[in-house]
């Protein structure tokens, strides 16, 4: 491998991450406050794909604009799904059999009504941009995975904010560090969780609307990307948002260089060769690892 | 004293042995009346499901672990069987060895992910499946994507496949209500309600989950390697696939997780549904089963036999009244 082909293959796993943080940080701001593993969040990806794709073909909207677009649209979608499924959903402290199965059930749900839908063909979102290249000398970089890594640090960046400069975000961070306490100082915890359901929504048909940039995709789109945010936030140890960060970058980059030595038939069995080894080496994930490196250096 | 006060318990549990031993009785009596051969397949089918889901519900009911992947251990044991067969072993063979196998896949799957608490588990069974099946599919010795073909070199008789699976469905019973009773079955259930509460009595939570994981993948890949001998040809989409996990999971839920007739009716259901819906409605039986799977947690997480117990608590209360 030539050093060309490492820089080209390192900038392609960069630009992966930003859009796989983008992807999984939905799931870990709802596993953070309410203790839910959303494994609907496949199929809010798959319905996040299929928003940008209509007002695409449709409306004629660029497909960043339905990016945009699908935040407040699938915002609003959260909180009526957490409002109709609200009894079964109980902020919890840990994960419960009843949630789980919730979440599958809907998840079946999505998916099968995108099939009735959109039926089984493979549709993609084709524009200008999705074949173009920036050349640096002999550097290529795919202009669409470009605009999506942007679009997606953006969108990551105004995450931040909200959740360091807003009233609503400090009661977040404050819900995944102690829910009682946060009875006591007065923070309403269903409205919360509720608005973070929403939240976390949000993020994912956005992140779903970037990455129908990216691939073409199908009512079953979000399975593997599923898995995917799994092994994402399991690295970056469940409620950590800078643990987001990493785990996509841990994630983009094995995939990314692996094709250099597992066959791609094979591909789809990495993200899970992952989570196990994140399971067997970094139980906590990426965060847990790093505080205990901190409190071994303070003892 | 002590006969006498023994012997209402011994009647007690006499009792309620029956209605269990009539209806094998009659389920094994069924192949002399003129049952049609599409019946008996129906039936046979159905009773492969029940021991796979009886088995999902040792782990997923009694120990409340739950998994989205033993399509795993239903595949794993079906290509066991196929390659047995096809090697010139006893089919009769091949079944505990399926079992066996799927055990084995189990401790691998379980090692890692019950070291941790938390949703790690659930989570990784639906990346082990995916993992296989992709295996699978690329694995030369098994013909990969289509499929293996298992030849006999004997007459298909269809009652020999019936009664088959209704030992495979009776031994799953058994063993669930073995497990149930023992204090092995006491361990999961005290590891369900509080983990912490059964690690400071004396019950290690990870073997106990480990053991219930490899009891109810021996089922489910007997069930599996049953399976396959009836069909004769088994493809890594049909055993391996997303749906097939779907289904194994979702008999127990209709049924009633956590009981022991609860997995027994959600197979017969589930295998009648199965038989009417896709059939029908190849496109949205998926779509049903998630609407049911909601409705069922939001509304009776007991399935049906918690409704049949919220009927009969009805029926008492009114007769009182």
């Amino acid at each position: 491998m030539t050093a060309v082909d490492f820089l080209n293959l390192l900038i392609a796993a960069l630009l992966l991450a930003g859009t796989y943080a983008a992807m999984a940080v939905g799931m870990t701001v709802i596993y953070g406050v309410m203790k839910i593993v959303n494994l609907a969040h496949a199929g809010f990806l798959m319905l996040g794909a299929y928003f940008v794709y209509e007002l695409h073909e449709r409306a004629g909207l660029h497909p960043l604009l339905g990016v945009l677009l699908a935040f407040p649209a699938f915002y609003f979608l959260g909180v009526v799904v957490h409002w109709t499924l609200g009894r079964g959903v109980p902020v919890s402290d840990t994960p419960t059999l009843a949630s789980l199965l919730l979440m599958f059930g809907l998840w079946l749900v999505l998916q099968n009504v995108g099939y009735l839908v959109w039926g089984t063909d493979d549709r993609a979102i084709l524009t200008p941009m999705t074949f173009a290249t920036i050349r640096f000398g002999e550097i290529t970089i795919p202009k669409i995975g470009l605009v999506v890594f942007v679009s997606a640090i953006v969108s990551l960046a105004a995450l931040e904010f909200v959740l360091h400069k807003t009233w609503f975000g400090r009661s977040i961070r404050a819900l995944i560090q102690n829910r009682y306490s946060c009875r006591i100082v007065g923070i309403h915890v269903e409205r919360t969780a509720r608005m973070t359901f929403g939240l976390g929504i949000a993020f994912a048909g956005a992140a779903g609307g970037l990455l129908a940039l990216l691939y073409p995709f199908s009512p079953d789109f979000g399975r593997p990307f599923l898995l995917r945010s799994f092994v994402i936030i399991v690295l970056g140890g469940l409620e950590s948002f800078s643990g987001v960060f990493v785990g996509a970058l841990i994630l983009a980059l094995v995939e990314t260089f692996s094709i250099l030595a597992v066959p791609s038939s094979y591909q789809p069995a990495i993200s899970f060769s992952l989570l196990v080894v994140a399971l067997i080496v970094l139980p906590g994930g990426v965060a847990g690892f790093a505080s205990r490196m901190r409190s071994r250096r303070a003892g | 004293m002590s006969a006498a006060a023994q012997s209402p318990g011994a009647a007690a549990r006499a009792l309620r042995a029956l209605p269990p031993l009539l209806l094998l009785g009659l389920l094994a009596a069924l192949p002399f009346f003129d049952l049609g051969a599409n019946q008996i397949k129906v039936l046979f089918l159905t009773f492969v499901s029940i021991g796979a889901s009886v088995g999902w519900n040792i782990l997923g009911g009694f120990a409340g672990q739950v998994s989205f992947g033993f399509a795993v251990f239903y595949g794993l044991g079906a290509y066991t069987t196929a390659v047995g067969i096809n090697q010139g072993l006893s089919p009769y063979l091949t079944y505990p060895l399926a079992g066996a196998v799927a055990a084995v896949a189990s401790l691998l799957v379980g090692l890692p992910t019950f070291r941790l608490r938390g949703p790690y588990f659930a989570i990784a069974t639906i990346g082990v499946s995916e993992a296989t099946r992709v295996i699978m599919t690329n694995l030369e010795f098994t013909g990969g994507a289509s499929g293996y073909r298992i030849t006999e070199h004997v007459p298909f008789r269809q009652g020999e496949h019936y009664y088959t699976g209704l030992i495979l469905a009776a031994c799953a019973v058994v063993v669930s209500i073995a497990v149930r009773q023992s204090r092995f079955g006491l361990g999961l259930r005290a590891i369900r309600d509080d983990q912490d509460a059964a690690a400071d009595s004396g019950v290690n939570p990870y073997t106990y989950k480990l053991a219930a994981h490899a009891l109810a993948a021996a089922l489910t890949g007997a069930a599996g390697g049953v399976y396959a001998r009836y069909a004769a040809f088994i493809d890594p989409e049909g055993v391996f696939g997303f749906p097939r996990s779907v289904g194994i999971l979702l008999m127990p839920v209709i049924g009633g997780v956590n009981t022991i007739w609860g997995p027994v009716i959600g197979g017969g259901v589930y295998g009648v549904i199965e038989e009417e819906l896709v059939a029908r409605f190849p496109q949205i039986h998926l779509l049903l089963y998630g609407v049911l799977v909601m409705l069922i947690i939001l509304f009776e997480p007991g399935g049906v036999v918690g409704l049949l117990q919220r009927l009969r608590r009805l029926v008492t209360r009114s007769k009182v009244a």
